[in-house]
């Protein structure tokens, strides 16, 4: 630490703080617009000018350029830096066009602060302004050279954390403006990073549309609803609605330091959608009418008990949502077992992968589950595996980034597909694996490690179980690094850099990502990675971490809260009868005696062989995002009573009898939990649309309909009674949430220790894919960044920004079918057909299609069934 | 293992067959030189003549050009200015076929080498002329001597023993503290002390260093860089093939403009040549050693002239200065220790090796050492490019060197260091040129551009025209560059239109302080010099302007009365005859007269006027 003096305070900062950093973080104020905490030091705006006295040697220096030495004396206002910073200043409102009154920055504008901080009055000169048409030629940003300062903060953003670069400086002097190359219209990844972090008005939010003043909003932090990073973000809204999102101002809080992406900056617009459900609604004659909340609920009421009395309870399914709260799923499961007297509920993402909860159950286990994803700006190697950063969690990208600008961090993908990475990374290696072949890759890495002693082996097997069946495991003609290199296509080479940058990195995360857990032979590749990470982490002190990236924002909160067959909250197995009168004793109830019958298979498997008669859906869509389309539609066809709790009238809810209206994330109170176990907390900030209300809320209304208590008034005594039921939560307190999360690994650690690792024996399998004449290609699915769902596809910017989904070709195979960029193409496979147009492109590989399946009026899943999908395609009109 | 390295020139220069050399540096290419070499050629087979047809840089005297020398064995060499492809057949018949020199064309003669060659009578030596007489010809001694694209002409005239010499003889640290004896500072403009930057290079650990060599020359009316590489670019690859040793450096890079085409042909082949010879490259001259220089063309920005913009230009990044710490040699080309030189400072190099440190600082003043190359241009009778030694007065170079003012007019003040720096009025005529002098007197040495105005040049109008250079080139990353010079041009501007105000002067001064202070980079800090000097040493003029509304040297177009001032006129008519409305009568007896009511004011009759007598 070294010692200055500013402004007569005594302050400490650590070596290599620059003056305006030390000034800031110690509460006093220097001007300056260009200087941007997250961001490289840039020192063009020239306001910052101070008097450093060193050596008995008074000078004027830039703060954000000058690091402090110890003994330094800084003077933030003499009259001399007054008068020079004034100086600059009236320069730059000589050019800055002053139309302040139009302005939506006006009120939050930096140059307006530095302005009345320096009581500048008006000024010795006629102004001398650009003239430059607004650039609007997307729908969700605008930029004004005219009120540009260029302080290049957007410059860096773009380039720094959203890894994109995609707009510089043009020209010279005083015509120098921002802009893209050759003025080619915007097209870069719309995190809105540049609007975030603009001082002046130049970069302006689209979605606001001058319909507030930043005085008028109200500003609520809460957390982002799209994926599961559970970014930090703040709602601002006005008349109880919401204008416009933007990023936490301090940096410190929450996960992302500010950085959101194309969804959570901009993908508002469904809160206050005029397609949101206004009130309840009951089918009759074949429509959905509206009806009053009373009625809604005595029918639905009335319904299950019938069929419970009929059928029993478990011939009622219940779906909980990934992207309600864990108070809202806690108390789903708990209605579904205690009320309704079913286990058959379930969540898309446990019936997309099934294992993954037990996977990740293990790695918590052994100790090598992330605790933070902070912990990966401090990473040395991040080992991305079949996860496509960019386009389903693009703020972790920015995380990644920023390993790769302070360590130097190395980048390793491993995916089938080509996925984007844009960063300044330098040692970035790519192992594009044949699909199938992931686990050779894995395990040939492992053998790498063994063979070449990367790590103290001894010490691995003292620490662990199974090592040696592991390594006669491993001494199979198949697992052979030459033979596995011609298999998976990626050079020897590649995979002995690979292993040796995991198993030397000082710190390293392993990013798992959706391509592997969904992927049929997903439990396989998991075992293997963890195997990999155990081998190297008992071999050389715990620094690999193992991040499971899902999907949704609350896709491990509703596992944790239990909506699934297996569990109960907290993971703890049902079969167990200890763990029912657990929870029996906690509930004051009796679970049904036939609560476990009819377990076998999904719940839509169970509905297609009528064993299931009834639905009740939370917050999802499953004819579109249950991978099996034909079987979803099947089972939903065959239903006699479905209840659909949303917000939209989803393809699900308009199959449903009864239709709830639900409170979006902004209108309730909850907590999310993301994909490193952070619970983060929500805090309503506009109250209910319409009718609506809090999913729990109407769970609460529906069980005291069929006579029971569900005694709670906010969202907070639900969380009170999961700190107590669900072991994994306990201690988590509402109030301590409030700024900070709950990581309940880390809750976890401290009380327990790390089991002893026991390897999985290599598996030898290699899953080949099967060609098939008939359908050539295979179909490979997955992310969007523009699009998740129900939320995005009722934004408005969002679909004008992005209306279309493409299936991707690969550029050879396009050729060969003389398939161009625009061309309408039919998707066929044993399953269905989908119509599309054609994206050529290097990302996907020879042999295969991709169509995301985060557009949801795109029913990807009518192609889908169970395994890989094959297709083929053609040309159409 | 590597072919030894052969380390002798191949031939010599002194010819036993007739030698016609032309000087084709770009200023003998403007005037004409191609012309003329394709004559020379085509008259040799005419007249059955041989003789070798040798190419040369230029050798200073660019307002002679074309210059073309012929040197008959045994004889001193000639040299013949102006030449015009219709003289050729003259001199080639008297001179290289009768062994007559044309004494109509030729100015002087320089004796080859020194070596015992017979002189004509009657025909002054080169370097007494009077243009040369006061030069000191150091860095430029091969420059219009030898043939740049041969590197055995170097060779023989000396070149790359110093390479050898610390190579084989001398540590890196040697060879700093040889050169941070010798006082030498660098020559782009700032005068930083050499020694003490290579050894801030040195001192630095890294994989890779770079060595640069800053040839962004570009200063209007600066040609100084240009003319040495393409006179003599061996010299500069040889003074940064021993920085590099001397720093440590891994690998070179020399910046330089794309405008300069033939100086990056020559460097390149320079460099082939010097590859070929093992004085580059691998293993140079079969020791340990080894450095390669990368020629990076600039597109053209001023800015790039920089030292760290120049840095991001060859990473391939947009040219924008960037705040220092680190300075370049911990942290500079690629985040490594990066050194870098100007073109002249590096061809400094070979000399102070070869002489050493003590013949050197024997040279300039007390804090100044060695020579300068500058480039005279302006109102001035001998144009061109001089080499003189530190603390030489202004009027030795303007006068002596440069001849004075053409066509009688009176000399008013000579602007000094290009846009960055500035103008010396007549008063500073004895003050000697050093980096310091300059710098109390309110210019700067720059890179060494040095033009002459006389007393028809408005100050004013001066001022405007090297801010206006600035506001265009700079590369706008911070307000003070970027909208404080054009608000001053704005300023500038308004005056030169007659509608400034007295309350201007005093904002210009401050601003020219407030920009110096607050900009980023030394394009900033320096684009208001030529504003304040002329401030300084001619605020009269500027008053002028505001109060009477008049130019005094009638240059303002706006400010044009069109009035003819009798006691000038010389009733030629000349105006009368080219005026397109008839607004102008008058005839040989009377003066002329313009008529306010017809005229235009298109302003022809002043353009036309040879004697002032129009404003």
């Amino acid at each position: 630490m070294i010692n200055i003096t500013i402004d007569n305070k005594i302050v400490s900062v650590p070596k290599g703080t620059n003056i305006f950093k030390a000034a800031k973080d110690n509460g006093i104020y220097i001007p300056g617009l260009c200087y941007h905490p997250k961001l490289t030091q840039y020192g063009g705006c020239r306001l910052c000018m101070v008097e450093v006295t060193e050596r008995g040697r008074a000078r004027h220096r830039f703060s954000c350029a000058q690091p402090v030495a110890e003994g330094m004396i800084v003077k933030t206002k003499t009259p001399e830096t007054q008068k020079y910073t004034k100086s600059v200043m009236e320069y730059l409102l000589a050019h800055h066009p002053l139309d302040c009154p139009t302005c939506d920055k006006s009120g939050e504008c930096g140059l307006q602060e530095v302005t009345h901080d320096l009581k500048l009055q008006t000024g010795r000169f006629k102004s001398v302004r650009l003239d430059q048409p607004m650039k609007r030629d997307n729908p969700l940003l605008e930029y004004n050279s005219n009120r540009c300062i260029l302080c290049s903060r957007c410059v860096k953003v773009c380039k720094e954390i959203a890894g994109v670069a995609a707009i510089d400086y043009q020209h010279r002097g005083f015509k120098t403006v921002i802009g893209t190359a050759f003025d080619k219209p915007l097209d870069c990844s719309f995190c809105g990073g540049c609007v975030s972090v603009c001082p002046t008005g130049s970069w302006q939010d689209r979605t606001l549309k001058f319909r507030a003043r930043p005085w008028e909003l109200k500003k609520t932090p809460t957390i982002c609803s799209y994926c599961a990073i559970g970014c930090s973000l703040v709602v601002n809204s006005k008349n109880n609605e919401v204008m416009r999102i933007t990023a936490e101002e301090n940096l410190e809080l929450g996960v992302n330091e500010g950085n959101l992406c194309v969804k959570g900056k901009f993908g508002h617009e469904f809160i206050n959608s005029d397609k949101r459900i206004q009130t309840p609604l009951i089918k009759k004659n074949g429509k959905l009418r509206p009806a009053s909340w009373e009625d809604a609920l005595e029918h639905i009421a009335k319904k299950f008990s019938k069929i419970i009395n009929d059928h029993g309870g478990s011939a009622i399914g219940g779906i909980g949502s990934e992207k309600c709260t864990n108070e809202d799923n806690y108390l789903f499961q708990k209605f579904c077992r205690a009320v309704l007297g079913t286990n058959n509920i379930d969540n898309i993402s446990n019936m997309k992968s099934p294992s993954l909860n037990r996977l990740i159950n293990n790695a918590v286990v052994y100790g090598m589950a992330s605790t933070s994803l902070e912990g990966i700006e401090n990473a040395d190697t991040v080992f991305f595996v079949g996860a496509d950063i960019s386009e389903a969690h693009p703020v972790l990208g920015s995380m990644v980034r920023k390993a790769i600008r302070f360590n130097k961090a190395k980048v390793i993908i491993a995916n089938t597909r080509n996925v984007e990475f844009g960063s300044e990374a330098r040692n970035l290696l790519r192992l594009n694996y044949k699909l199938g072949t992931q686990t050779a890759l894995i395990n040939a890495m492992i053998k790498v490690v063994v063979d070449e002693k990367l790590v103290d082996l001894k010490k691995v097997a003292d620490k662990t179980e199974n090592f040696n069946e592991l390594c006669s495991s491993l001494n199979t003609s198949e697992i052979d690094i030459k033979k596995i290199s011609g298999t998976t296509n990626i050079p020897e080479d590649s995979i002995r850099a690979a292993a040796s940058s995991i198993a030397k990195a000082g710190n390293c995360y392993v990013i798992c990502g959706k391509d592997i857990q969904e992927d049929p032979s997903g439990e396989e590749t998991i075992e293997a990675l963890m195997n990999l990470c155990a081998l190297i982490n008992k071999g050389d002190n715990d620094k690999v971490s193992i991040v499971f990236s899902r999907e949704n924002n609350n896709s491990q909160g509703v596992n944790d809260m239990g909506v699934v067959p297996g569990f109960l909250p907290g993971y703890l197995d049902i079969e167990d009868q200890e763990n029912r009168d657990a929870i029996e004793e906690l509930w004051d109830v009796k679970l049904s005696a036939d609560l476990l019958a009819n377990n076998s298979g999904d719940i839509f498997d169970l509905a297609v062989k009528k064993k299931i008669k009834a639905f009740y859906v939370m917050g999802e869509n499953p004819i579109v995002n249950y991978p099996n389309g034909k079987k979803v539609n099947e089972a939903f066809k065959k239903a006699e009573f479905v209840v659909v709790q949303d917000s939209f009238l989803t393809e699900t809810a308009q199959l449903a009898d009864v239709v709830l209206p639900s409170s979006t994330y902004v209108e309730k109170g909850g907590t999310f939990t993301n994909m490193v176990m952070t619970v983060q907390r929500l805090h309503k900030a506009i109250s209910q649309v319409g009718d609506s209300k809090p999913d729990w809320q109407i769970i609460c209304n529906l069980a005291e309909k069929m006579g029971h208590e569900f005694e709670y008034t906010t969202s907070k005594d639900i969380v009170d009674e999961i700190g107590v039921s669900v072991p994994i939560y306990e201690g988590i307190e509402v109030n301590r949430l409030r700024r900070k999360g709950f990581h309940w690994i880390l809750s976890l650690y401290y009380k327990t220790k790390a089991a002893v690792y026991r390897f999985e024996v290599a598996s030898k399998k290699t899953n080949a894919i099967t060609s098939n004449k008939k359908y050539p290609f295979i179909l490979l699915t997955g992310s969007s960044l523009r699009h998740q769902g129900t939320y995005s596809r009722n934004s408005e910017s969002l679909i004008s920004l992005a209306s279309e989904c493409f299936v991707e070709i690969n550029r050879k195979d396009a050729k060969k079918a003389d398939i161009v960029n625009g061309d309408n193409i039919k998707i066929e496979s044993a399953q269905g057909k989908l119509k599309l147009k054609a994206k050529t492109t290097g990302r996907v590989p020879e042999g295969a299609v991709f169509i995301s399946e985060n557009y949801e009026w795109v029913p990807v899943n009518t192609l889908r069934g169970n395994g890989y999908t094959n297709v083929k395609i053609s040309k159409t009109k | 293992m590597a072919k030894k390295k052969s380390l002798t020139a191949k031939k010599k220069v002194t010819p036993k067959r007739p030698m016609i050399i032309v000087g084709m540096g770009t200023c003998g290419l403007g005037a004409g030189a191609k012309a003329v070499l394709e004559s020379i050629e085509k008259e040799l087979k005419k007249q059955k003549q041989t003789a070798d047809v040798i190419s040369t840089g230029c050798i200073g005297l660019c307002s002679h050009e074309v210059l073309v020398d012929v040197a008959m064995p045994d004889y001193s060499r000639v040299t013949y200015s102006k030449v015009k492809p219709d003289i050729i057949p003259q001199i080639i018949e008297e001179h290289v076929g009768k062994g007559n020199v044309v004494k109509k064309y030729a100015i002087s003669q320089m004796p080859l080498n020194g070596r015992g060659v017979k002189q004509y009578r009657d025909l002054p030596l080169f370097d007494e002329l009077d243009q040369n007489k006061n030069q000191v010809k150091v860095v430029t001694k091969n420059c219009g001597i030898i043939n740049p694209e041969d590197i055995d002409e170097y060779i023989m005239s000396g070149g790359y023993k110093a390479l050898e010499k610390i190579l084989t003889k001398m540590t890196p640290k040697d060879v700093i503290t040889e050169i941070g004896k010798s006082g030498l500072r660098g020559r782009g403009g700032g005068g930083f002390d050499t020694g003490w930057k290579w050894e801030s290079t040195a001192k630095y650990v890294a994989d890779q260093k770079y060595i640069i060599c800053n040839a962004d020359e570009g200063d209007p009316g600066a040609f100084m860089d240009r003319s040495l590489m393409e006179g003599d670019p061996h010299a500069l690859l040889e003074g940064m093939v021993i920085g590099g040793y001397a720093t440590g450096s891994t690998s070179g890079y020399i910046y330089i403009r794309a405008e300069y085409p033939l100086a990056i042909e020559r460097l390149k082949i320079a460099i082939r040549q010097a590859k070929e010879r093992g004085y580059l490259g691998k293993n140079i001259l079969n020791t340990k050693y080894s450095l390669d220089i990368i020629i990076k063309e600039g597109a053209g920005a001023f800015v790039c002239g920089e030292s760290t913009a120049l840095q991001f230009s060859i990473e391939g990044k947009r040219g924008m200065p960037r705040t220092r710490p680190p300075q370049s040699v911990e942290a500079g080309l690629w985040d490594k220790p990066t050194c870098l030189n100007n073109v002249e400072t590096f061809a400094n190099v070979p000399i102070i090796i070869n002489q050493g440190a003590a013949w050197y600082s024997k040279i300039g003043t007390e804090k100044s050492k060695g020579t300068k190359i500058f480039a005279l241009t302006g109102n001035i009778k001998h144009a061109g490019l001089i080499e003189v030694p530190m603390g030489i007065t202004v009027r030795e170079i303007v006068f002596d060197i440069g001849g004075g003012v053409p066509k009688k007019k009176k000399f008013k003040a000579v602007q000094i260091g290009g846009p960055s720096g500035g103008c010396l009025p007549e008063s500073y005529l004895d003050s000697p040129i050093d980096y310091e002098s300059l710098k109390s007197a309110g210019a700067m040495m720059g890179s060494g551009s040095l033009v002459v105005v006389d007393e028809t040049t408005c100050m004013v109008d001066m001022a405007r025209f090297f801010l206006d250079f600035c506001t265009s080139e700079s590369c706008g990353k911070c307000p003070p560059c970027r909208v404080g010079t054009v608000l001053m041009l704005d300023i500038l501007n308004r005056i030169t239109q007659g509608e400034g105000k007295e309350e201007d002067l005093d904002v210009l001064e401050k601003m020219s302080d407030e920009v110096r202070t607050m900009s980023l980079c030394g394009l900033g800090q320096s684009a208001p010099n030529p504003v304040k000097s002329t401030l300084r040493y001619f605020r009269d003029e500027y008053m002028a302007h505001i109060r009477d509304k008049e130019c005094p040297t009638a240059s303002c177009v706006a400010l044009h009365k069109y009035t003819v001032i009798p006691d000038n006129c010389t009733k030629c008519t000349l105006c009368i005859r080219n005026c397109p409305v008839d607004a102008i009568s008058g005839s040989r007896e009377e003066v002329a007269f313009i008529d306010k009511e017809k005229c235009i004011e298109c302003n022809l009759c002043y353009d036309k006027c040879n004697f002032m007598a129009i404003k």
